[in-house]
């Protein structure tokens, strides 16, 4: 009867576990959007591989514009046949980005320069979208007409060290100390070490 | 107290209330289930009762099979969990030491505090024997301090070390826990039984 | 009084428990793998990226140089040889591709200093700036425009139209002793008081530890 008596006690607690393993389960949702690439890997990705495209380049079948403007921007022109996902909504329409993938389209962003589809871009990219380029315009607006010009990214517009020189040369000051920049000195890290011996054991 | 503490969920300042809560269940269930009999703890070494060697391995297997299993789903960042870090020699000497006073006395350090606050005079013994080694080693540190700070390997895991998948590992450690636990039951009918 | 059948099905607990065990354990090792993603919800993400927090001027950023605020950190995102040329007093190079190597995360992942990445336009310091944001860095800003802007503003800023108002006079008073300060010269300058930029103090870099509480174990 003993023994009895103890499997009723086992039955309630084992019951109790299945239960809160069940309501685990239950009210497990899975993440609806998932990156699929981390982050070293992206940076490799984006440093090395080219996604830039041109103006001239996009008039293929395999193509399909996006506009990351808002919608009022897109209503007030747009590139022909371009479609309009404006940034925040971009995780609304993983569908579409996921068809584009599927059908092997080439999704291409464009916004007002190439600084602002950058951040739709790596976003995109990091949820596993490899699908996409960047069209490397500049849209602005000149009596109610959308221009569209090409645009370069990252370039170094003016050399500031030669114009600081030839501003120096120029003021007809001799004793202007010569500046240069220095190099910070290579900055030592100090890593805290927190190393607590733990105690305990049974 | 795993991911829960280090990153705020629950107030750092609950940690002693929860540690007190989960002692008393601890306590409790130790007790309920006969832990504190020295002859049940010793009755692995003679071979009639394995209760406990069976209670521990399960243990074991049910929080790593269910961490795993939450870890998969997205509920535990096992990498977040903390890993005792290994001292290899200290842990083999004092592991070789506590086995000895675990056959001599009966109890290990938990079950032992369990039997005293049922009033068990062998264990009352028990305890003091552990505060004076405490003190032997606490006097004696320095002569210790290259062994039990030296051979340090990091937070390691068994996983780790070896380089193997972490479910493979679990799945063959399971048939191996079961497999011995049928040995064990083999062995323990062979034996003659005590009756305590 | 006792349900036979009740009592021989427990007879078998053990071994069906021990059978419960191995599926479970199964079970892990038939999973369907995936590849575990750090960092912070895309859903998260998504609203930091968009938001124009991280950007700092070059107004703001000359102010605080040259008031020599000491938490500031600067990164230069170019490749050396443009940083060789020029560079913002006391930037550190590190080119884009080298971001995430293993002594660069301790100037990201810190809490003592505010980072600014700049790089010629703001677009690669944009996308360090998202990736270290996906990785949950904190105090980490963009320089807007970057050095391009930084020219243009600073070093040589145009000069304001006769029908401008007052402020684009200011800031342009403003921008042109900060330009003098950072080494330009001009031909009305009375005299060379290019305040004698102090020697560029080796920054010690924190990084952020999780805190790990030692628990106790025990049996």
């Amino acid at each position: 009867m003993k023994e009895l008596e103890k499997i009723k006690r086992i039955s309630i607690v084992s019951i109790l576990f299945i239960l809160a393993v069940l309501i685990g389960l239950l009210t497990y949702k899975r993440p609806k959007n998932t990156y699929a690439i981390n982050t070293e890997k992206t940076l490799e990705k984006i440093t090395n591989n080219h996604f830039f495209i041109t103006l001239e380049n996009i008039n293929t079948p395999d193509y399909v514009l996006i506009d990351v403007r808002s919608q009022n921007e897109f209503e007030k022109g747009h590139l022909e046949h371009a479609i309009n996902i404006h940034t925040p909504e971009i995780l609304n329409n993983s569908a579409f980005f996921k068809e584009l993938k599927k059908s092997n389209k080439i999704a291409i962003l464009y916004g007002e320069n190439p600084q602002q589809v950058n951040i739709p871009f790596l976003f995109l990219y990091q949820l596993g979208y490899d699908n996409i380029k960047l069209l490397t315009v500049k849209n602005s607006y000149s009596q109610n007409k959308l221009i569209t010009k090409t645009c370069d990214i990252e370039k170094l517009e003016a050399d500031i060290s030669a114009f600081i020189n030839e501003s120096v040369k120029n003021s007809k000051i001799k004793v202007t100390p010569k500046k240069t920049i220095q190099p910070p000195k290579k900055i030592i890290t100090v890593q805290k070490k927190k190393k607590k011996a733990p105690e305990g054991g049974c | 107290m795993g991911p829960l503490l280090p990153n705020d969920i629950i107030p750092f300042e609950w940690s002693s209330i929860i540690a007190i809560v989960i002692g008393i269940f601890f306590g409790f269930i130790l007790e309920s289930s006969g832990f504190s009999s020295s002859r049940k703890l010793a009755g692995v070494f003679y071979g009639y009762d394995f209760a406990v060697l069976k209670v521990f391995f399960t243990a074991a297997l049910v929080s790593l099979i269910g961490l795993l299993y939450m870890d998969y789903l997205g509920y535990v960042d096992m990498s977040s969990l903390y890993v005792h870090p290994t001292y290899l020699w200290a842990a083999i000497i004092g592991g070789a030491i506590m086995g000895i006073g675990f056959v001599a006395g009966g109890f290990c350090p938990g079950t032992s505090l369990c039997a005293v606050a049922i009033g068990k005079i062998d264990a009352i013994v028990y305890v003091i024997g552990i505060m004076v080694g405490v003190f032997i080693f606490s006097e004696l540190y320095s002569v210790f301090e290259p062994i039990y700070t030296g051979y340090f390997y990091g937070n390691i895991t068994l996983v780790d070390s070896l380089g193997i998948n972490p479910y493979w590992f679990v799945f063959l450690f399971t048939i191996a826990a079961v497999i011995i636990f049928v040995l064990v039951d083999m062995i323990r009918k062979r034996v003659k039984k005590v009756f305590y | 009084m006792i349900n036979r059948k009740l009592v021989k099905f427990l007879s078998f607990r053990y071994v069906i428990l021990a059978l419960l065990f191995i599926i479970l354990a199964g079970g892990l090792v038939l999973l369907p793998k995936f590849e575990k993603q750090e960092g912070i919800k895309p859903e998260q993400l998504l609203s930091n990226i968009i938001s124009p927090e991280r950007y700092i001027t070059t107004d703001e950023l000359a102010d605080r140089i040259i008031n020599q605020d000491p938490s500031l950190l600067l990164i230069d995102l170019r490749d050396e040889e443009t940083f060789k040329k020029y560079s913002l007093p006391n930037a550190i190079n590190m080119p884009l591709k080298n971001l995430f190597d293993e002594d660069s995360s301790a100037f990201l992942n810190q809490d003592a200093y505010d980072v600014v990445f700049f790089s010629n336009d703001n677009f690669d310091a944009d996308q360090a700036w998202i990736l270290c944001n996906r990785l949950d860095y904190k105090n980490l800003y963009v320089l807007k425009g970057g050095i391009n802007r930084w020219f243009k503003t600073i070093i040589n800023p145009p000069h304001p139209k006769e029908n401008m108002p007052l402020e684009a006079f200011k800031l342009y008073a403003t921008r042109k002793a900060a330009s003098m300060y950072f080494g330009v010269a001009y031909p009305d300058q009375v005299k060379t008081n290019v305040p004698k930029r102090p020697r560029p103090t080796p920054k010690k870099v924190i990084t952020v530890k999780k805190k790990k509480k030692a628990p106790e174990g025990g049996c």
